[in-house]
């Protein structure tokens, strides 16, 4: 069971901070870089990059190294990016600010990678109706954007958190509890939306691609990593979009490329395909800086820092959502300007979209 | 009457014969004591009489009816160790065979009957010398005091017959004559019929009424087990003892004292096997 | 002289135990100071006025959202699970350890079953401890349960059969029943050894009674360490470690207590045995 290991890694987390915690002050140039990912159909484009030769590639064009980790745990890897072991990480919006961002450290979204379209999903057992939630026991992994969507899909029908009971329940064990009689409501991501969705007794009753643009997958990296060594951040770029390129061409390659990450997130390429078509991949980097550069994002953010104001998730002082400032692509700052720890840019896709890497 | 019946008992393992043909009458308040060197199959014969082990042949008869297959209140039993209980006081030791009796389900008495058998069990307790003694656990006690708690122990519920393993074996010379005097006087006054397993010859003829050597006659190791131990001496001691008759002679200190003891030969030769 | 020869006087021995204790603290000190120095938000190494304050949050201030003193909420969920959990636990072990110590066919019938039982690792099961059982409070339960059970029936078993064997002929030749022998005999000389067993269970019923919070749950001390470590909150999840070890030593003390004045004669009995 993964508990005990959370335990030990987050132990081994803290002895090795204990023993690199002077590490930071050195701020010479750095040669070699980590970037840590964890499984999710979004993020399975960087070990298909790191196995086909593309991650090297473009670090051999900065004169740079790039090592590729996975994590079996999402949270594990937010944590350890935050604890300063990694330069960059895969992450949604939300985490990257209730985490590192809150926690301290200055991120930036180096690339806006794709926006979950249905990935995330309310699921009712029997009753049919958003509104027959309410009085229920809803499980889901507390503060994550499972968390999120349901306190969106609330908002939708005008009620609140007050109206359910939430269940932390492990994703791990999402499908076991599914298949109890007492767990009627769960909201969760895919793949274990899709295997949900395979009982006979579940309905959709709330789903991501209502609230469009809001739960997005980003490669995030530290922001002073970044702006003592902007080729890191080109040579991510370089590398997504190459990717990306070859996953979406309409040939047997690019079938072979969705496949093999298909198969690495344990399922086969129609599985993958099915969670592709539940999410808004943008697989040109004009696209994504587009969107990057949007007023939506603006709007996103603010939304999702009162989410995690409202459940005390940014910072046990703090006196409003303002406390930890959300710096825009056009350079807008939503809360502190004095304070800025995440920040949006389209500098890395503008780039890659210019052809200037 | 004999108490006991003994008719041609054996006993083997497979192949192997630790007793062969054993006959013994044991008479009505005798006091038989069984020697013999190590492994000569005293200690088998004893559990036998417990029915802790069944003979593989013959017959052993309880006041002319066969004995029960299992370990029962009639015949009781003080080994060389372990014979109490350490979770109970002195006082709880022996009055847990009294409580077993008279309370069939919980085996504990209250009231008006735990403190009549309480009485009883202090009496006893006396009787062995441990008044000073009644709340104490076992392992405060010293080792001849243990036994001493071990025979108030077996005597509380009357048994029939009194079984002795060694009781005495791994006591002190100086606690060994004392304990020899208490069970002398407990063999007197009381209605016992004992018959106790020793390696010890001057025990044997210091408490027994009769002294039985079991020893093999064959054996040597190109025999592979096939000839078990018999009875190879019968001695009545003498002058005979009578139960309730204390002669000033047989209860002087000095024949506990582990000097010589006028025997035959047969039992010098037994003591040697034992001590080899 | 020789090491092995050399001992600290009284005093001094007092002052060497707490030496690990203020060194721990020390390096987490340094080690903290130096993180927040670099980054004042810094969560995974927070500051003791930082964990001051989550404490006085968490124990002394009503949450915002629900109104309840979160840690003593908490500390009375995991309570009631691991001591229902180790009530039961005693319970079956009691009963089935004496029947497989003292019984030759339970022996036969049971006691390669749970000694295979007792290897099975339970956390693997929980799925279809789930689907049974349910999510709520009974799985928890279970879980803690079926991960010590086993250990501790077989512990008992072997305790019964060491039992000196004379002990238990003596007592059928002063009349006891099966019964009476497992009243008398066995039961009263099996509880002390049982308070044994259950101390080194404590650990395990610990680390299953996080593990099942972690996985399902809306409050307990695991559930909580579960739950704020999502952001990273160590403020929280420090104090509630301390606080889980504490829980965990006292209740360790007080079996030791118990030990001590409920079974006077144990110590004297485990000397000579």
């Amino acid at each position: 069971m993964t508990v005990s290991k959370h335990l030990t890694r987050t132990l081994v987390a803290a002895a090795a901070a204990l023993l690199v915690w002077h590490a930071p002050a050195e701020a010479a140039p750095k040669k070699e870089f980590k970037l840590a990912w964890s499984i999710y159909v979004g993020w399975m484009p960087w070990q298909w990059a790191a196995d086909h030769g593309i991650v090297d590639k473009w670090a051999k064009k900065y004169g740079i190294k790039i090592d590729v980790v996975q994590f079996n745990d999402y949270v594990e890897s937010i944590n350890q990016f935050t604890a300063g072991g990694f330069d960059a990480l895969t992450a949604t919006n939300m985490d990257t600010l209730s985490i590192p961002s809150v926690g301290g450290v200055d991120t930036t979204a180096v690339i806006v990678g794709d926006f979950s379209n249905g990935n995330d999903a309310v699921i009712l057992k029997d009753k049919k109706a958003l509104t027959d939630i309410k009085g229920q026991k809803v499980n889901l992994v507390q503060f994550s954007v499972s968390h999120y969507l349901l306190a969106r899909a609330l908002e939708s029908i005008g009620s609140s958190e007050k109206d359910v009971d939430v269940v932390n329940t492990s994703d791990a064990d999402m499908v076991a509890a599914w298949a109890t009689p007492d767990v009627t409501s769960v909201v969760t991501w895919n793949p274990i939306v899709a295997e949900i969705m395979g009982t006979p007794a579940a309905n959709k009753v709330f789903d991501s691609s209502q609230i469009p643009g809001e739960i997005i997958d980003l490669t995030v990296a530290n922001t002073e990593t970044l702006k003592d060594n902007p080729d890191f951040g080109k040579a991510l770029a370089g590398i997504w979009y190459e990717t990306m390129a070859a996953m979406s061409a309409k040939t047997p390659d690019g079938a072979a490329a969705r496949e093999a990450m298909g198969k690495a997130s344990g399922t086969d390429l129609a599985g993958y395909e099915a969670q592709l078509a539940a999410t808004r991949m943008f697989y040109k980097p004009d696209e994504a800086a587009s969107f990057a550069k949007s007023a939506e994002i603006g709007a996103t953010m603010d939304h999702v820092r009162t989410f995690l104001f409202d459940h005390g998730l940014m910072g046990d002082g703090a006196a409003s959502a303002d406390v930890v400032g959300i710096e825009l692509a056009d350079g807008k700052v939503l809360g502190d300007k004095a304070n800025v720890k995440f920040r949006f840019t389209d500098t890395y896709m503008a780039a890659a979209a210019a052809g200037k890497l | 009457m004999s108490v006991l019946s003994i008719a041609d008992v054996w006993k083997e393992y497979g192949e192997h014969v630790v007793l062969e043909g054993i006959s013994l009458e044991i008479a009505e308040r005798s006091f038989v004591a069984l020697v013999g060197p190590s492994g000569c199959g005293k200690s088998t014969f004893l559990k036998m009489l417990l029915s802790e082990e069944r003979p593989s042949r013959g017959s052993i008869l309880l006041d002319g009816a066969p004995l029960a297959a299992e370990p029962e209140a009639g015949r009781g039993v003080v080994f060389q160790r372990y014979s109490v209980f350490p979770h109970l006081t002195a006082l709880g030791n022996v009055m847990l065979g009294l409580e077993i009796g008279a309370s069939r389900f919980w085996g504990k008495l209250w009231g008006a009957r735990r403190r009549a058998a309480a009485e009883e069990a202090r009496a006893l307790l006396e009787a062995v010398g441990l008044a000073e003694a009644t709340d104490k656990y076992p392992a405060q006690l010293s080792g001849g005091m243990q036994q001493r708690l071990a025979l108030a122990q077996a005597l509380a519920t009357k048994p029939r017959v009194l079984l002795l393993d060694e009781p005495f074996g791994a006591l002190d010379p100086g606690i060994r004559a004392e304990i020899h005097q208490l069970m002398k006087r407990l063999w007197h006054e009381r209605p016992l019929t004992v018959v106790m397993v020793t390696h010890d010859m001057s025990e044997a003829f210091t408490l027994a009424t009769r002294v039985i050597a079991f020893e093999r006659r064959r054996n040597e190791p190109s025999d592979g087990g096939r000839y078990g131990a018999t009875i190879t001496q019968d001695i009545p001691v003498w002058p005979p003892r009578v139960a309730g008759q204390v002669t000033g002679l047989f209860e002087s200190p000095g024949r506990d004292d582990p000097a010589p003891v006028a025997g035959t030969s047969r039992d010098d030769l037994a003591l040697q096997g034992v001590r080899a | 002289m020789r090491l092995i020869n050399r001992r600290p006087e009284a005093g001094f021995g007092r002052l060497l135990m707490i030496v690990p204790f203020v060194l721990v603290v020390l390096t987490y000190l340094i080690a903290s100071a130096a993180r927040l120095a670099e980054n004042p938000a810094d969560k995974l190494l927070p500051s003791p006025a930082s964990m001051m304050a989550a404490v006085t949050r968490m124990a002394f201030e009503a949450d915002k959202r629900t109104g309840d003193f979160l840690l003593w909420v908490d500390t009375s969920a995991s309570l009631g699970r691991i001591l229902a959990a180790l009530a039961i636990a005693t319970a079956i072990s009691l009963v089935l350890g004496i029947a497989i110590g003292l019984l030759p066919y339970l022996r036969s019938l049971a006691g390669g079953f749970v000694a295979v039982i007792s290897v099975v690792p339970p956390l693997a099961l929980l799925p279809i401890l789930f689907i049974v059982l349910g999510l709520g409070e009974t799985s928890k339960i279970a879980l803690i349960v079926i991960g010590i059970a086993p250990f501790m029936t077989r512990d008992l078993a072997l305790r019964v059969s060491e039992l000196p064997p004379q002990q238990i002929i003596k007592a059928q030749t002063l009349g006891a029943s099966s019964w009476q022998l497992v009243l008398r005999v066995v039961l009263p000389q099996l509880l002390p050894r049982l308070i044994d067993g259950l101390r080194l269970s404590l650990g395990p019923a610990w680390l299953f009674l996080i593990a099942a919070e972690a996985i399902a749950s809306e409050s307990g001390l695991g559930f909580r360490i579960f739950l704020v470590r999502r952001y990273l909150a160590m403020d929280v999840i420090i104090p509630y470690v301390i606080w889980i070890t504490l829980l965990a030593f006292l209740m360790d003390r007080l079996l030791v207590l118990l030990q001590a004045r409920a079974f006077p004669w144990f110590a004297g009995a485990r000397a000579t045995a």
